[in-house]
């Protein structure tokens, strides 16, 4: 690699973002702006009875009044369960739920104006716990009319393969654990924040905090009836995701509706309190899981049940139900595998995706359960997931085909880096190590929704000025995928990253991209913009090669230059540009990317389908005070196969941001709920560690060079997360002996379980 | 309508807090103030704010006591050497709270009039009328306790137990003058009023008689930042050999036990702790757990003082 | 409404602003300065941090009134892109900053606190922005910058 493919690239947007000169949504402000203010539901599961909208009316500022039955249409991020709508119609399902929104000439008149709308309710059976969702109950107690069988069952998967249960039965060495993970969310810092203008051609545009333009697009076609080429969805900078960013929104839906109603351009922003009680966040899961192996420590067989309490609405549901069960394919060699998921309805704020979507609680409890398996029968940790992995180029039971794979080389590494064989099992009480592995897709090689076109397209244009601008739909969260789009163009026409800018996340000017979910948009849009800017190189050599007289495939671009290894040519960029434009003008490549088609035959074999899979291996170093319970994680030394590292700063910065978020999740975070509404709905509460209670962190970067993804490429954004969580599990084992099965792992929790124990 | 003061003496802003009673609120270094606003847990018509009384902005030690003006913030708590040398306990409780930027901000008369706390009471209005009001607000009875008709909402003051410990005094003003009443005096065991001697009055000095021979201090919490405390313990040993420990965050009230140490057993100590701590399930931390703590922690201190 | 007038980035503004209005929101709704971020509104994630008379303060928490006859410097105040403050300098060499959300505030709080502490530990660091809440770098690249930073201003 001769351009900055592979070097630590300060983000190119880096100054604007230290500077405050970064616009995010609610920065932007349009002459004569309405702000959006909403009546939120006080009851968990009701029907609305009446909506008296004539005080608010009548209060000047107001410009105009919405209800749900105004635009009844539902939504939903997937296509087989669009159960949402922009505001509720005839039952309210969650505490916070949009039943009515008023647009203001002011913050403050908007939110008096939607206090003074009056709603009555009659509460029906509130389902807060999801085992009662799994029971029959009146038809009117249904929190959605679709469901089957009487229950409030959003969704069951079942996948079994090779019958996992006579293999456990015959294992000698099994065990059966129950694991129980609380909700946790997003807690990105930016605000949910969307403006919409309504433009005098009739055309509508919407400034959106989103991690998927095209799926808004598409959604606020069908909610509000208009043509999707009348919608524009733009995404400017947007501060974190992490899953929570990437449904079409209720508030969206209504801004967009009350900017046409009004003829104006309106804004709504959440508070941080609005911002938990949307959640989307990871799903509050029980999940019983069986796993055998046998004398050698080579797994016979895994079974699991799950029960994943999905809340109020379906978003990723469907999605999250199969990843519980199909992402526990790898990194290990499983070849009698089963697994239910069932997704209940509950009174409460909708779960969703949210980083490492559906993998991270399964993923934490085989590892714990391998960890425990090591010790019965009497070998290291380390040397049993050894035994285990998977191969490269291989297919799982499931028929994932795996590519590249990286994760002997990743535990070696953190085994090697953390003395593991001396230190392992002999510190002293209240100190440990533990270690745990994982794996991610690269990006789901089936779109949400079933169509011809490519996955990604990205255009890359050439104009008089030499400059290179990469037109692209990926969104950029803050992972830096503006960035890479630069490196790419940069290293294939040999040009310095000043000459490329980026045009992106605006559905009026560039092509269709999905959207940053699935860890899919280095893999995707890379290979995307390699081929758009291969073909712009491919185009200015043809036309080179005939007005030089040189053989098109001997020229070479780099440093800025144009020539051949014989001297023949020589030329600089901008001559080249000339030479290439010259009778045509201004011209634009386009690349893509298709998934291949993967994957078996059987109901549900999709999901779960990626080209490529990351890896990785974590050893958690932790200190545990076995009197007050309280859990210190001292050091985390971290190995991650992302195949190639593009921008290895990028790739750090995901690996270390994924600790930190995993930590929280281990450790200290979780939704609280009281009467079916969220009691910690701030970071008071809600309580995220801060850089004081953050570890030391060894990252190592390991590049197994995927045959498919861009230069080698594969995801780094997500799969981090998953060997955080059980690593610190095993290490606290290994420190005073206890197994945690509960997360967050509390002190209080740490200090009832040492006291069982002694 | 509202209304913002910015009296230039403390007489000035008495008059101003007669005028409007009931009706008005003192802004002192005012870092939860805007919290309690935004939630509407407060909604006076009259911000009085004492930033300008510039006579409570000093630290004095003088021999081995401690004047400290009610403006003084927790950061220059932390940071004054003379602090630092003779009470440490102090530097330390100061340190603990909130963030290093709040607490250049927040002040040390803030925190220990800071208002009680509950899961129930510090949320949004849309979220208190959802679940239900509790009776600090307008409704009848104790959400936390399913329906007691007392109020248990938790000081939690962090250097209320440190200053309680060093028995220390405030200064009080009202209209009708000048008290120096013991810092311990202005708690009430009451989750409702749980200030006293305090009506209309403004907190313009602590005084701190003494360095002690001994101290501990210990703040319970899940992160090693911002959160409020679940338990907070400090322990003094005056040089007349009384022992004071001082538990917060687990009742209405700091809680102290005062004891010679001569006298002070571990078994006694602790009795008296659970005894008098009227702890309810209203923090995150489960309330089994914080009783617990109680014990740990007092444990902990005693081992460090039964040999000397 | 009170008849403010305000000494923002040494430049004087005369705004109408509400007793209990903070200064976030006047220097975002008011005058257009929307570098400081508002993320919680309550205190709890630095992100609003500004500079007031060279003290770092929560703007969330500040009321407007109280500001007056204050210098105020926000993010916008600290340099303009040619000349880079070594904390901003850092954070974009280092990958200090991802979304970008809690950057400003991570800027105006790590410039003072070197001011006061020009030689600190890597502990001292995530003791001094232990009250700034990023959610996507897990601080270390932060810590790093400003560790940087330190040794740059110190040369």
């Amino acid at each position: 690699m001769s351009g900055p493919i592979g070097k630590p690239t300060p983000y190119i947007d880096g100054v604007d973002k230290v500077t405050g000169q970064a616009m995010y949504t609610d920065d932007f402000r349009f002459p004569n702006m309405l702000y959006v203010g909403l009546v939120r539901s006080p009851h968990a599961h009701a029907r609305i009875k009446h909506i008296d909208l004539s005080a608010a009316g009548k209060d000047p500022g107001v410009a105009a009044i919405a209800v749900g039955t105004e635009i009844p249409i539902s939504f939903g991020i997937l296509p087989i369960s669009p159960d949402e709508n922009a505001m509720a119609v005839e039952k309210v399902r969650y505490v916070g739920e949009i039943v009515a929104a008023v647009a203001a000439e002011t913050v403050e008149a908007a939110q008096k104006g939607a206090e003074k709308i009056i709603v009555e309710y009659e509460p029906i059976r509130e389902f807060i716990d999801p085992e009662d969702s799994l029971e029959i109950c009146g038809k009117d107690e249904q929190i959605h009319s679709h469901t089957k069988e009487g229950k409030n069952i959003h969704k069951t998967a079942e996948l079994r393969f090779n019958e996992p249960e006579k293999a456990l039965e015959k294992s000698p060495f099994k065990r059966t654990e129950s694991f129980k993970f609380a909700g946790v969310t997003h807690a990105f810092t930016e605000p949910h924040a969307t403006i919409a203008i309504w433009n005098g051609d009739e055309t509508l545009t919407v400034i959106s905090a989103t991690q998927v333009p095209h799926y808004l697009h598409r959604n606020l076609s069908k909610v509000l009836e208009l043509p999707m080429h009348r919608i524009q969805v733009k995404k400017p900078a947007l501060g974190g995701g992490f899953g929570g960013k990437s449904d079409p929104f209720a508030h969206e839906m209504i801004t967009a509706y009350l900017s046409m109603k009004t003829k104006r351009p309106v804004k709504c922003t959440f508070t941080r309190e609005e911002v938990f009680i949307t959640n989307h966040g990871r799903h509050p899961t029980t999940m019983d899981m069986s796993v055998g192996c046998d004398n050698d420590g080579i797994i016979t067989a895994l079974d699991t049940d799950v029960i994943i309490d999905g809340g109020a609405y379906g978003s990723f549901g469907v999605v999250t139900s199969y990843y519980n069960g199909v992402l526990l394919q790898g990194p290990y060699k499983i070849d009698k595998l089963g697994f239910r998921t069932r997704r209940t309805y509950t009174n409460k704020p909708q779960c969703g995706a949210m980083r490492g979507h559906g993998a991270v609680n399964p993923r934490y409890a085989v590892e714990v359960i391998l960890d425990m398996l090591a010790h019965d029968i009497g070998i290291d940790p380390c040397d049993l997931r050894m035994k285990n992995f998977l191969s490269e180029n291989t297919l799982t039971v499931g028929q994932l085909r795996i590519t590249s794979n990286g994760v002997r080389e990743c535990l070696e590494t953190v085994r090697e880096k953390s003395d593991w064989n001396n230190r392992y099992g002999k510190l002293p009480y209240g100190r440990g190590l533990g270690v745990a592995c994982g794996f991610f897709i690269s990006g789901s090689a089936l779109p949400i929704i079933w169509n011809r076109y490519p996955q990604t397209v990205v255009h890359a244009k050439l104009d008089f000025d030499g400059r290179i601008v990469m037109f692209s739909g990926a969104s950029d969260i803050g992972q830096g995928s503006d960035t890479i789009l630069v490196q790419i163009a940069a290293e294939e026409l040999g040009i310095p990253m000043d000459f490329v800018q980026v045009e992106v996340a605006d559905t009026k000017t560039t092509p269709v991209d999905l959207g940053s979910y699935s860890s899919r948009v280095t893999f995707m849009v890379g290979n995307a913009a390699k081929m758009a800017t291969e073909r712009i190189r491919n185009e200015m050599a043809k036309a080179i090669a005939k007005e030089k007289s040189v053989s098109a495939k001997d020229i070479l671009f780099r440093d800025k230059k144009i020539f051949t290894k014989d001297g023949t040519l020589d030329i600089a960029w901008e001559d080249g540009v000339e030479i290439a434009m010259a009778g045509r003008g201004a011209f634009v490549e386009s690349g893509y990317y298709i998934s291949p088609k993967l994957g078996g035959d059987f109901k549900g074999s999709g999901a779960g389908l990626s080209p490529a899979y990351s890896f990785g291996a974590f050893i958690s170093e932790v200190a545990v005070n076995p009197d007050t319970g309280e859990v210190n994680v001292e050091k985390i030394w971290a190995a991650h196969d992302c195949g190639k590292a593009l921008n290895p700063l990028a790739v750090e910065g995901q690996i270390e941001g994924s600790i930190h978020m995993g930590l929280g999740q281990a450790v200290s975070e979780d939704m609280r709920f009281v009467q079916g509404q969220i009691m910690n709905a701030n970071f008071f509460d809600y309580r995220i560690p801060y850089s004081v209670d953050t570890p030391e962190m060894d990252v190592s970067i390991i590049e197994s060079n995927d045959g498919e993804g861009p230069y080698g490429a594969k995801e780094a954004g997500e799969g981090p997360i998953h060997p955080v969580l059980p690593s610190i599990g095993n290490a606290i084992h290994d420190a005073v002996g206890i197994r945690m099965m509960e997360l967050p792992i509390t002190p209080d929790k740490i200090l009832n379980k040492v006291r069982e124990k002694n | 309508m509202s209304y913002y003061f910015k009296p230039a003496t403390i007489t000035e802003a008495l008059s101003l807090a007669s005028d409007y009673s009931n009706n008005y609120v003192y802004f002192g270094g005012g870092t939860d103030l805007q919290i309690y606003r935004k939630q509407k847990l407060i909604k006076d018509e009259a911000i009085i704010d004492l930033s300008g009384l510039t006579d409570t902005y000093r630290i004095q030690a003088d021999g081995n006591a401690l004047r400290l003006g009610a403006f003084v913030t927790l950061d220059d708590i932390t940071s004054a050497p003379e602090i630092q040398k003779l009470f440490p306990l102090l530097a330390e409780a100061a340190a603990s709270v909130a963030t290093p930027v709040i607490r250049k901000t927040a002040t040390i008369g803030g925190n220990l009039l800071v208002n009680n706390r509950c899961t129930f009471y510090n949320q949004s209005k849309e979220w208190r009328d959802a679940v239900g009001s509790c009776m600090r607000e307008v409704g009848a009875t104790c959400l936390v306790t399913g329906g007691k008709d007392k109020c248990f909402s938790r000081n939690v003051s962090d250097t209320a137990p440190a200053l309680i410990t060093l028995n220390a005094t405030v200064t009080v003003q009202t209209q009708k003058g000048e008290d120096e009443i013991p810092l311990k005096e202005i708690y009430a065991p009451d989750g409702i009023k749980y200030h006293q001697h305090m009506d209309d009055a403004i907190l313009t000095a602590i005084r701190v008689p003494e360095k002690p021979v001994d101290w501990w201090f210990k703040k319970l919490r899940l992160r090693k930042t911002l959160d409020f405390t679940s338990l907070t313990v400090a322990a003094a040993i005056d040089t007349a050999g009384m022992a004071r420990v001082c538990l917060n965050g687990v009742s209405m009230s700091p809680i102290l036990i005062e004891k010679p140490i001569a006298d002070l057993t571990l078994e006694g100590l602790t009795r008296s702790a659970r005894k008098n701590c009227k702890t309810v399930d209203n923090d995150l931390m489960p309330l089994k757990y914080r009783r617990e703590m109680i014990n740990v922690y007092l444990n902990e201190w005693w081992q460090t003082v039964k040999d000397k | 409404m009170e008849k403010v007038q305000l000494n923002i980035n040494g430049f004087t503004r005369i705004v109408l602003v509400d007793p209990h209005e903070t200064i976030l929101d006047t220097l975002r709704n008011r005058l257009f300065l929307t570098g400081t971020k508002k993320c919680c509104d309550e205190g709890t994630c630095g992100s609003c941090t500004m500079l007031i008379d060279s003290k770092p303060v929560l703007g969330c928490l500040t009321p407007t009134v109280r500001c007056v006859g204050k210098e105020i410097v926000t993010i916008e105040g600290i340099s303009s892109g040619d000349d880079l403050h070594p904390v901003q300098k850092h954070l974009v060499k280092n990958g200090g900053m991802q979304c970008g959300f809690c950057t400003p505030g991570v800027v105006m709080t790590a410039i003072p606190y070197l001011e006061e502490n020009p030689n600190p530990s890597v502990n001292d660091i995530k003791e001094g922005l232990s009250g700034n809440l990023c959610r996507c770098t897990g601080y270390k690249k932060i810590i790093e910058a400003v560790k940087d930073a330190a040794e740059e201003l110190n040369t």
